[in-house]
């Protein structure tokens, strides 16, 4: 669904390359339309620096090795492996798999794991990369071929550093078809352009763009787009010879040969080398679903910062690193490992390492990943500080021999910076770090992707998934462990080990590898593909197996001029809803699978678009005209083969579903369920593709004509609902489309209980899908009852699905997740709904309100709940608008550069009383300071910029004057906490004296609680003050003791900061109280 | 000499009104009845320990679990000594990887039911289910040993996971497993600590238990509280033999529970707004009244219990003498901390008013509450689950609620019933001083129970008194 519904808004997924907010409160489920452009196909370098000399390994650790590989006979077993991880390099050609006169050719590397857990690399061999022009004219004769082949080595050598005598090996005849537009005929001639090296495919491509001159056929100019130059050279493997991302392979008997072990070029256990031609790819099905015991190594990193600074590779060492290898299908880590500089007290149940040096430290990890030999490497964060962190480091130390974690051997990794930018994710600056073999897996990413949330700290992450605050030590107080003893290193290991095992547990929790194995396999791409790219290589990979098989050939199309300048199309319709309160049943009417299901009823597809004019060529019966004037031609004259894909991959979900369904054990259910969403995702992000004008093809027709169908059926829904559900027809009221939006329609039949709405629902929906070419179904689903609309994308309604009871809250745009906002505001706008929708009492609502209200002006409330946070993306002085959590970054450095926020870091603020006309970002405060200092909080504030807005919307449609509700007598009584004398200003000069606790009379000599005439209410007023410290004491007991159980000890103290969680502040605010409290209550002093 | 420490003597009494009430038979209506005398014996108080002269809450809980595991070492790694000869103790960070060794540390129960305050921020778990439990136990829970250095999760089948809470300094032995987890063959607490000999008080008196008056309270009729204190103050006269019993009591301590308690579970994880704390002033004020009337007649120590105007955390400071201004006048009411030390006439008291065998219940499977108690002097601990979930000041240098000695009775009032054991243990082979044994007295709810329980001070023998106010004919 489309953000900016409704409206001319640009179109989908241009914005490569630039930074660009994410629109708030996003969440529908068809946001996968979103694309990015590839990264330009990079070849990489293959400098001579990317040698080095590994050097010997240490003993290996407990657990490290992998077991022994089985003894295998290449003539008679045949070697079957889970592959991970597709890559290639440029090598000297195999003398038996591809005997050639060429110097240095192309060499697939598969990296995978067989069902024993044995690691193999398979080095397949003879595949060339190619791509087609379109042949000047239909008589171009094979020795035309060979003509320009000799041309195009004339142009190529000089930009080949290979060495090679030719480039361009040969051009060869093929009869196909273009992808783009309607073709009445089947076929045309093309020219196969196989080229000696994938790094020739880009220069090639310009030539046959720029246009060269035939010499043997008199200067006849040639120039053509080309066809599927712009496909990955491992890509273009896996496509040709079936391979899908994470499938199994079988190298058959007699086809390969094995490696003797000293002259093996990898750490894996079993080497294989074959002819690509050999190679035997089995889809994922019934056997092959299955899983290999691939190898998750989990690591983690602490370093040593200097004071006020984040650590910076260049000057911090790293002190500890946590590994944990686990199995796959385990539960348990195999290995536990822990590397700490300088000594650490032993951990049952882990492996210590301690090392003086920072360099052995280091070498060691390396020895530690090269013997452990890991499939795949996760961490939280590790793409962007982990693992780029490791390498500088290692730079700066000088022990370039670090840097080879690969699986080949004496091979340096790579890193590069890179962007990724998509409309879908947002645009982050990473580190690409190529590690031969090895898979990276960043949690922090997966989730970023998966999920929205509030945060996306590992402590909120674990909180959310796992049920479980993590404790958090600031940076400030790993140097102090660092510094102390061996038992206090091993307080910081223990850290150390359970941020390493939170990934690992999230891994487990949310599936993930069977997820994202699932979605490589439905897409076709290698996994490495999923979190480093965006969507439009997943639907660029299924089209082009496709198309092959279709012989058809994708064009490289020129890329979509200016980014942000997309051709503005309208998007998908929303229907003005009609704001209210129903407190009647609304049924939802939904379009199962919208757009799919369209491009699927309409034929929309590349190879069924009919060019501008060409439409009278063809008799009207066979075309399609769509409300968007542009034409397709019908199945009768050809099927399209976006149509096709979809048709098999919303098959495959629902078998899916159905296998899901009948599966009784949860873990099989959840991998059916990862299988499924893979392929909802799938099928939605083609309809994005097509509308990506700086995707590998795009083409607004398709997705102009897409969104225009769906507004028409919407508008189509209305009118039939509306004309059938009326009193003149015999039913009880006149229906009503009270609201519509992308796909759904809500509809407001009059009736009063559940039941019939869903009856009313089941029936319209079948009614009106019969209008409606298959397979677009209009489908029933459930009934909000009551139902809060308050403007278009925002309402809340008690969720139905079946008569006897309500399932949940259903809320869109209201429910604020977006952190900036407070945790009051969150609370009171749940509690409200609540009351509004379950116990259907808004009056109950506007009194907790009010009381929430009255309790934030008298000060009463958890600080915790006031904290607003925002992140600190760059150095503070750097910025350039003064913002509140900047303007505060620079306040606190300057009062302890040691726990200043430092870059990275959230920067959580209250916002506190200041002068009259004092700015906005002046009135920010570290909350922690304020608790100290007594500091006001300037309730006005929260109230009119937080509050305000939510409720407005909230209670507009309910109450007649929701204003109210802010202004009321509640509002009248206000405390403000007198600041302390600590915190400065006038106060310093105030003289303090005693007051009575029970009227603030001053209090006379030799009073030191109630004056006289209090005297006979002591009692009562020392059990006032007395029930205060009573609920202070409950609370502060219960906190530390909470904290002490996150932390996981108990004779230690909590030295946790985590700002993310809810019961830091209330932890500080309590401890004060309760001294305040206790110092009022010992002025009863026994006499 | 030794004294014979009986159990619990003859049939419960049982005091109904319209008996009491009744006129002495035989005797003239207006004859003046005899004078009591009642009664006296030494009182020793050992509060001190209980008394927080100024309170500091800028610290953590930490330094009081290290306290507690450095004094009980070396008890605890004595018994383990006792019970498992020749098997070394050593250090969690020294525990080898094969071998049988036996490991000192505090115990840490795992409970997922155990109420959290994070729990206040998380929606969609039933926090009321969970306030509505009386216990937290269920069998999944696990149990991890804990000292200075490092945490060991314990496992095996000879763990008896429900009869341990959070907080005990105990020995387990066993053998490291390879996953690093620690597989228990047994486990041992310190035991009871030395008890210092019972003074052969020669003659028959009696200190009086009571719990739970819940003057204010609704439901509880008046009426008995009165019959009460006209029992303790020897104004029923009538029955010789009964009167003699009143007369020999020479002290009455109210175990906590003034007023009315609101809530079963002492621990509450919601947040009591300051609204919804309305002082009650009325029932302080006819409590004051009643302990004014009781004091006139006899020595009175009155603990704070749960509900009462006192702070909430242990060790819970005496009643403020501006709530009892008229019985705060008598020198004979005492007003005494919870947990409550003292001596009368040097058999030694030790009690509470029932938070701490509460708790123990609340998070352990053992169902009886003299059972509770005897366990509390099997781990020599008054307290073991302060301050995990039993909220306690934050002790940094100390932890008072150790028992360095054996007290001869040890009470918990605010119980559902009375119950009473015999707790005996030591004098075994290598053990410094002799055989132990402590009367243990659940002392119950007055208000629901109408029960008072004379203890003995020559006998440790236990009466409980019912008063029954129920009008008959």
């Amino acid at each position: 669904m489309n953000p900016a519904a409704g409206s001319k808004r640009p179109a989908p997924g241009e914005g490569q390359y630039v930074p660009r907010k994410r629109p708030a409160a996003e969440d529908d489920d068809m946001m996968e339309e979103d694309f990015d452009l590839e990264p330009p196909e990079d070849e990489f370098d293959e400098g001579p620096d990317m040698e080095v000399d590994e050097g010997a390994l240490g003993e290996a650790g407990k657990n490290w090795p992998r077991p022994a590989a089985p003894q295998l006979n290449p003539a008679s077993n045949a070697l079957v492996f889970q592959q991970l991880e597709v890559d290639y390099a440029m090598q000297a050609p195999h003398p038996t798999y591809y005997p050639t006169d060429l110097r240095e050719v192309p060499v697939v590397r598969m990296y995978g794991v067989t069902e024993g857990g044995s690691s193999v690399a398979a080095f397949v061999h003879g595949f060339e990369p190619y791509f087609y022009v379109e042949a000047p004219s239909p008589s171009f004769s094979p020795d035309d071929c060979q003509a320009l082949a000799a041309e195009l080595n004339a142009h190529l050598s000089g930009k080949d550093r290979t060495k090679n005598a030719r480039q361009c090996l040969r051009v060869e005849l093929a009869r196909k078809q273009t992808m783009m537009h309607y073709q009445p005929q089947k076929d045309r001639l093309f020219l196969k352009v196989v080229l000696a090296g994938p790094n020739l495919v880009a220069p090639c491509r310009s030539l046959f763009e720029g246009g060269l001159s035939l010499k043997w056929l008199n200067g006849q100019w040639f120039r053509s787009t080309t066809y599927e130059s712009n496909v990955l050279y491992a890509l273009r493997f896996m496509i040709d010879c079936g391979v899908v991302g994470g499938n199994w392979v079988e190298l058959p008997p007699g086809s390969y040969s094995l490696v003797q072990p000293q002259s093996k070029q990898t750490h894996c256990q079993l080497e294989a080398h074959l002819h690509y031609s050999k190679l035997v790819s089995h889809p994922a099905e019934g056997a092959w679903a299955k899983m290999a015991p691939f190898r998750i190594l989990s690591v983690d990193i602490e370093c040593q910062g200097r004071k006020g600074h984040f650590p910076e590779p260049d000057k911090d060492p790293v002190i500890q690193i946590a590994s944990l290898v686990t199995e796959f299908g385990k539960t348990t880590p195999t290995v536990r490992n822990i590397m700490t500089l300088k000594s650490c007290a032993p951990i049952s149940g882990a492996e210590v390492m301690s090392f003086e040096d920072e360099k052995d430290l280091l070498l060691r990890w390396r020895d530690l990943v090269l013997e452990t030999d890991p499939d795949i490497i996760i961490g939280y964060n590790i793409v962007n500080f982990d693992l780029p962190y490791l390498l500088n480091r290692a730079d700066t130390l000088k022990i370039p021999q670090f840097w080879t974690w690969g699986r080949m051997r004496n091979r340096r990794c790579k890193m590069k910076d890179a962007r990724f930018s998509s409309k879908a994710y947002g645009t982050h600056d990473f580190k690409e770090i190529a590690i031969e073999g090895r898979v990276q897996f960043d949690l922090l990413q997966a989730i970023q992707r998966d999920h929205k949330l509030s945060s996306y700290s590992l402590n909120s992450v674990s909180a959310h998934f796992l049920g479980e605050q993590k404790e958090d030590v600031h940076h400030s107080d790993i140097s102090k462990l660092q510094d102390g003893n061996a038992e206090s290193r091993r307080r910081l290991a223990i850290y150390c080990l359970k941020d390493a095992y939170l990934p690992q547990r999230l891994v487990d929790k949310l599936m993930l590898m069977y997820n994202y194995v699932e979605m490589a396999r439905v897409t076709g791409v290698p996994m490495s593909y999923l979190l480093a790219r965006g969507q439009s290589i997943k639907v660029f990979s299924q089209i082009l197996r496709k198309s092959r098989t279709k012989g058809l050939v994708v064009p490289n199309m020129k890329r979509g001029g200016d980014a942000g300048e997309g051709v503005a199309y309208e998007g998908a319709t929303v229907l003005e809803p009609k704001a209210g309160y129903y407190d009647k049943p609304v049924a939802t009417l939904d379009f199962a699978s919208l757009y799919p299901s369209i491009m699927m009823a309409h034929n929309l597809c590349y190879t069924t678009l009919l060019p501008k004019g060409q439409e009278k060529m063809f008799p009207k019966e066979h075309l399609t005209f769509t409300p968007n004037n542009d034409v397709f031609v019908k199945p009768s004259l050809a099927t399209g083969v976006l149509p096709e894909i979809l048709q098999e991959l919303l098959t495959a979900r629902k078998r899916a579903k159905k296998d899901m369904a009948a599966a009784t054990d949860p873990f099989l259910q959840a991998v059916y369920n990862g299988r499924q969403l893979a392929l909802k995702v799938s099928a939605n992000s083609v309809y994005g593709f097509t509308g990506a004008t700086v995707g590998a093809l795009p083409c607004l027709e398709i997705s102009s004509s897409v969104t225009s169908f769906g507004r028409e059926m919407i508008m189509e829904t209305r009118r039939r609902v509306q004309e059938r559900y009326c009193k003149a027809n015999g039913y009880s009221h006149d229906a009503e489309v009270v609201y519509g939006d992308t796909d759904s329609v809500m509809v407001y039949f009059g009736v009063d209980d559940v039941a019939t709405a869903m009856q009313l629902g089941l029936e319209a929906a079948e009614e009106v899908s019969k209008a409606f070419i298959k397979p677009i179904k209009l489908e029933f689903e459930k009934v909000y009852n009551p139902y809060l609309l308050i403007s278009k994308k925002r309402y809340a309604g008690l969720l139905w699905t079946k008569p006897e009871k309500w399932d949940k809250i259903d809320t869109k745009g209201i429910e604020t997740v977006r952190r900036d906002n407070c945790l009051l505001v969150r609370n009171v706008v749940t509690t409200c709904l609540e009351k509004i929708l379950v116990e259907r009492n808004p009056g109950d609502a506007c009194e907790y309100v009010k009381g929430v209200i009255s309790d934030l002006l008298m000060n009463k409330l958890d600080l915790s709940l006031l904290v607003i946070s925002k992140g600190l993306t760059q150095d503070a002085d750097e910025y350039e608008n003064k913002a509140a959590h900047v303007e505060l970054a620079k306040k606190m450095k300057k009062r302890d550069p040691a726990t200043a926020p430092a870059v990275g870091d959230r920067v959580p603020y209250v916002i506190i009383k200041a002068a009259k006309g004092a700015k906005a970002y002046e009135k920010a405060e570290d909350p922690i300071y304020a608790l100290r200092n007594n500091l006001p909080i300037d309730c006005q504030h929260y109230l009119e910029h937080h509050l305000e807005k939510p409720l407005m919307r909230l209670f507009e449609p309910i109450m007649k004057n929701p204003r109210d509700l802010l202004t009321g007598a509640h509002t009248r009584s206000i405390m403000v906490t007198t600041p302390s004398a600590a915190s400065g200003g006038i106060m310093k000069f105030a003289q303090k004296r005693l007051t009575c606790l029970g009227c603030k009379a001053p209090l006379g000599k030799g009073e030191a609680t109630v004056c006289k005439h209090c005297k006979d209410k002591e009692g009562e007023i020392y059990q006032r003050s007395l029930l205060g410290v009573n609920d202070l004491e409950a609370q502060f007991s219960a906190l530390w003791t909470q904290c002490q159980r996150c932390q996981g000890s108990l004779h230690q103290d909590v030295l946790c900061a985590s700002r993310d969680c809810p019961i830091f502040y209330r932890r500080m605010k309590v401890q004060k109280e309760l001294g305040e409290a206790q110092a009022t209550l010992q002025r009863f002093d026994e006499w | 000499m030794e004294v014979e420490v009986a159990g619990v003597e003859g049939p419960p009494l049982k005091a109904s009104f319209d008996e009491l009430l009744a006129a002495p038979p035989g005797d003239d209506a207006a004859a003046p009845t005899a004078t009591l005398v009642r009664a006296s014996a030494a009182y020793e108080s050992r509060d001190d320990r209980f008394l927080l002269k100024s309170k500091d809450y800028d610290r953590q809980y930490a330094q009081l679990y290290y306290y507690r595991l450095q004094q009980m070492r070396g008890a605890v790694e004595a018994a383990a000594r006792r019970a498992w000869p020749g098997v070394p103790v050593v250090r969690i960070l020294s525990v080898p990887e094969e071998g049988e060794v036996a490991v000192v540390g505090t115990l840490y129960k795992e409970m997922k039911l155990k109420p959290s305050i994070l729990d206040e921020y998380v929606k969609d778990r039933a926090l009321s289910a969970q306030l509505g439990r009386a216990r937290f136990t269920q069998p999944e829970d696990r149990l991890v040993l804990e000292d200075e250095g490092a945490r060991l999760t314990l496992c095996g089948d000879a763990l008896p996971v429900g009869q341990c809470v959070t907080g005990v300094v105990a020995a387990v032995r066993g053998r490291v497993q390879p996953n690093g987890d620690f597989e228990v063959a047994e486990v041992t607490s310190a035991g009871l600590p030395p008890q210092p000999p019972l003074p052969a008080v020669g003659e028959d008196k009696y200190v009086a238990l009571v719990s739970g008056l819940g003057v204010g309270d609704g439901e509880s009729s008046p009426l008995r509280l009165q019959l009460l204190l006209d029992y303790l103050g020897g104004l029923l006269a009538g029955d010789a033999e009964r009167q003699g019993v009143v007369g020999r009591i020479a002290r009455v301590v109210v175990a906590g529970g003034l007023l009315k308690s609101s809530s079963a579970l002492s621990q509450p994880t919601a947040y009591a707004s300051v609204r919804q704390q309305a002082a009650a002033v009325g029932p302080i004020r006819d409590a004051d009244m009643s302990l004014a009337e009781l004091a006139a007649a006899v020595p009175v120590d009155v603990m704070p219990g749960a509900g009462d105007p006192a702070n909430y955390t242990l060790p819970q400071q005496p009643l403020h003498r501006c709530l009892l201004p008229g019985a705060a006048a008598y020198s004979s009411l005492n007003r005494v901390p919870n947990p409550h030390d003292f001596s009368v006439d040097g058999v030694a008291f030790l009690g509470t008013a029932g938070q701490n065998v509460d708790d123990v219940f609340r998070y352990s499977d053992i169902e009886d509450r003299a059972a509770i108690l005897g366990a509390l002097l099997r781990w020599r601990h008054l307290a073991p689950t302060a301050p995990d979930t039993l909220a306690a000041y934050p002790y940094f240098d100390s932890d008072p609620f150790i028992l360095d000695a054996c007290p001869h009775v040890l009470f918990a009032g605010g119980q559902p019933a009375f119950e009473t054991a015999l707790v005996e243990g030591g004098g075994g082979p290598g053990e410094q001083g002799g055989k132990r044994a402590v009367r243990v007295v659940a002392v119950p709810n007055f208000c629901t129970t109408g029960c008072v329980v004379l203890v003995n001070l020559a006998t440790l023998a236990c009466h409980p008194v019912y008063f029954d106010a129920e009008l008959q004919g």
